[in-house]
């Protein structure tokens, strides 16, 4: 079917297109049909993984009050699923103010605004629910094959909350671009889709910091509630669960929805973001800062710690993937610390998790500094060596990794000082083991592609979260004071063995 | 080997050989392959205090033998030497008093020019009063000072251009190697480039740059170097480049199209 060109089915077709050209640069040089070979291998992986899970809700759904629990079920996934999609929708919109690419030579053709944006709007809502269905669809075509049909109802239902949730975030985006103005868009914006992307883990973890009495108060007033106000508020937030269950009022109600809300956003936001688009065009000349100017300081320590920590501050998307996993661990510092004195129970529980964040934050931050350096041509030139230059440039993302690790360390210790000490032993050594993987197997690439890093070298990323998932096993069995913890520990070291330098790297760059 | 190539000594030159300072730069039978030969047994000296051109068609070889004495690429063979330092054996020295400016500024676009200076000054141990003082004096020159407090992801390519040639001259490099510096940039930014390249000379640095503005070569270069083929097939001033190719009242146009051609009929 052809469609007429610059129409809004045009433009969707061309944004759909380039987001499977960004899909297949994942797999790197493969070839289409790799690709395709590997994807279907996936899913069919990912259909055998669903299949024992698909028993397991069958159970629950046969079982007394299976409904409520499956009810229950859905809404505790749409409450991760619709703030997720609502956050990328943001997050894209946002980048595509900024970052130019095809929009500006689009938004300089005859074609409509609106249609533009709304098809861009379609990608991102196809990109989320994409990355969303991988993992729910399975379960439903798993609960279809045995017989239970009405999964099959998460396909529209899913469908209608990528429509709605890319609406929505389009919506907050201009909101918060109109409100914050061009100079702070970008950083409003990017803390602003974090927030909001983990705002369920987040209120969860608030929820469980409250005290009991406030925890039953609040229960009692959502659920006992006769205010129409509430009442109303619970049935349109069930509409979507209603609609996963496949309740046909609900699936039709939620598509419509779904539907008019994308719509809505996109005509009502249409000139709107084609005006910002030219007003952000200005807007990098806004990154005037401190004017006061200080005396330089020399040495080269000081100038790559005051380099990298200046490039990671002022680039807010990347600022905003440092968050994300930054924001997960806040909360646990709050429980722990509530919970302070409860002996060995806090650091099974959350020696672990700051290990693996520790390791995850100083994998992702010294791939930055490492791989992800902007000017390697400059370095290479300048009178130093190269391991001087690595040197200096763990020791610049050490700072901020020990600051942003301190709070949940100090909490835990408070709790549990053995754990505490546990804690940071093994996180010091996540940490030193993520940086010495990246500084071993650097992959030099543009640092806005960090989350993507693991693309490039798969074996890369495997050692990488398997050493931290070793530290953080090992962390969890030292908190029990059990000698076991070395078993953990020396796989750790044998991962890192592995990942060795085992010859000179070959390098275009002559360094001494 | 010279043996076919066009080689002549300038005034200056010659003055200089008689000089016991070391050449500025000296490639003895430089060579370099990648999946063909990009240098083949490269020659050539040049002397401190010049202002030297080094011309070509595309793909002849200019930055590559210019990246080989930056020290980002290692040559297959050869010797290579700055101020009588050997580059490959003692890298670190050698960078110290060069300076490299690439076609494609090498910048960071979330530090604003004056941040971008401090931290290259860092790189090359530059006192920070001084490094400070410079910075200053070079951003005026170039007219980036109303700028300074401006990221450099704002900046115009011609501007970039300037903060990343501000950057080459912050430590005050002895050998200043520039890659098609003007390539670009418009009129005005073009002239401040050149002055200020020309004020170092004048000030005892020296110069080599590739280009493919011949009027430039032609109206600052002490001499001029044709590379064609990895090889180096003619040098010399000006006067001396008719000479070599009997046109008396040639532009430099002419005789660049003349040798060139005369060299790709006879390979």
């Amino acid at each position: 079917m052809s469609v007429p060109p610059g129409s809004f089915l045009w433009l969707a077709k061309h944004d759909l297109s380039l987001s499977w050209r960004g899909f297949e640069g994942l797999f790197g040089g493969a070839t289409r049909r790799k690709i395709i070979v590997i994807v279907c291998a996936a899913i069919l992986g990912v259909h055998a993984l669903a299949w024992p899970v698909a028993q397991w809700f069958a159970d629950i759904e046969n079982g007394i009050g299976g409904e409520t629990a499956l009810t229950a079920f859905f809404a505790s996934g749409l409450a991760f699923v619709l703030p997720w999609i609502v956050a990328q929708s943001m997050t894209a919109t946002t980048r595509a103010l900024f970052t130019r690419g095809d929009l500006e030579m689009i938004l300089t053709s005859p074609v409509s605004p609106r249609s533009a944006l709304a098809a861009k709007v379609v990608a991102v809502a196809f990109d989320s629910t994409a990355s969303v269905a991988v993992l729910v669809l399975p379960l439903a075509n798993a609960n279809a094959l045995a017989g239970r049909t009405h999964w099959l109802a998460l396909y529209p239902a899913l469908l209608s909350c990528g429509l709605f949730g890319a609406g929505i975030g389009l919506a907050l985006a201009m909101a918060l671009f109109s409100l914050a103005g061009p100079r702070r868009a970008r950083l409003v914006s990017q803390i602003a889709a974090t927030i909001v992307g983990g705002g369920f883990v987040l209120s969860i973890q608030a929820f469980s910091a409250m005290s009991a009495s406030t925890r039953t108060w609040l229960l009692a007033l959502l659920q006992g509630s006769e205010l129409p106000a509430f009442s109303f508020a619970r049935s349109a937030m069930l509409l979507p669960v209603r609609a996963a269950l496949g309740q046909i009022d609900a699936m039709i109600a939620w598509g419509l929805i779904g539907m008019a809300t994308l719509a809505v956003a996109a005509l009502a936001f249409g000139e709107t973001f084609a005006r910002a688009f030219v007003i952000s065009a200005g807007s990098a000349d806004a990154s005037v800062h401190d004017k006061r100017r200080r005396a330089f300081r020399s040495g080269l320590g000081p100038a790559f710690r005051i380099k990298e920590l200046r490039l990671i501050w002022r680039d807010p998307w990347l600022l905003s993937q440092i968050m994300r996993q930054v924001v997960y661990t806040l909360p646990v510092s709050v429980i722990l610390l509530r919970n302070g004195g409860v002996t060995s129970t806090p650091g099974i529980a959350f020696a672990p998790t700051i290990v693996v964040v520790g390791a995850q934050l100083a994998g992702a931050l010294a791939w930055i500094a490492l791989s992800g350096e902007d000017a390697p041509e400059l370095l290479a030139t300048a009178p130093v060596t190269r391991a001087q230059i690595n040197a200096r440039k763990i020791e610049a993302i050490g700072l901020p990794i020990a600051l942003l690790m301190s709070a949940p360390l100090l909490a835990l210790a408070y709790a549990s000082a053995w754990s505490g000490l546990c804690a940071l032993l093994f996180t010091s050594a996540a940490i030193v083991s993520a940086a010495l993987i990246n500084l071993w197997r650097q992959s030099p690439s543009h640092r806005a592609k960090v989350l993507r890093r693991h693309s490039q070298s798969k074996l890369v990323g495997l050692i990488e979260h398997l050493a931290s998932i070793f530290w953080a096993v090992g962390a969890g069995i030292a908190c029990l004071g059990s000698w076991t913890a070395l078993i953990p520990v020396a796989l750790a070291g044998a991962v890192l063995w592995f990942a060795r330098p085992r010859q000179p790297r070959l390098t275009s760059l002559a360094t001494a | 080997m010279t043996r076919n190539v066009v080689h002549f000594r300038t005034a200056k030159g010659a003055a200089l050989l008689q000089n016991p300072i070391p050449a500025a730069l000296s490639l003895r039978n430089v060579c370099k392959t990648f999946t063909q030969p990009a240098v083949a047994d490269m020659c050539l000296e040049v002397a401190a205090g010049e202002f030297y051109a080094l011309l070509g068609p595309n793909g002849a070889g200019k930055t590559t033998t210019l990246r080989m004495v930056a020290g980002l690429l290692r040559p297959d063979s050869g010797e290579i030497d700055v101020f009588g330092i050997d580059v490959l054996r003692r890298p670190i020295d050698a960078k110290r008093i060069v300076a490299w400016l690439p076609d494609e500024p090498m910048l960071y676009d979330k530090l604003d020019p004056l941040e971008y200076l401090e931290f290259v000054a860092g790189l090359w141990g530059v006192a920070s009063r001084r490094a400070q003082d410079l910075s200053q004096e070079l951003l005026e020159t170039l007219g980036l000072w109303p700028h300074r407090h401006q990221r450099c992801e704002s900046f115009s390519r011609g501007m970039k251009q300037k903060v990343a040639l501000a950057g080459a001259l912050v430590h005050e490099p002895k050998l200043l190697m520039l890659d098609e510096p003007l390539t670009g940039l418009d009129a005005a930014t073009a002239r401040q480039v050149k002055d200020l390249l020309a004020e170092r000379v004048r000030k005892g640095a020296t110069v080599i740059l590739t280009t493919h503005i011949l009027e430039v070569a032609e109206r600052l270069a002490d001499r001029i170097g044709i590379i064609q083929h990895g090889r180096l097939i003619a040098q010399g001033t000006l006067d001396e480049l008719r000479i070599a190719g009997n046109a008396e009242n040639a532009s430099l146009e002419d005789l660049f199209l003349a040798l060139t051609s005369k060299r790709e009929r006879a390979a």
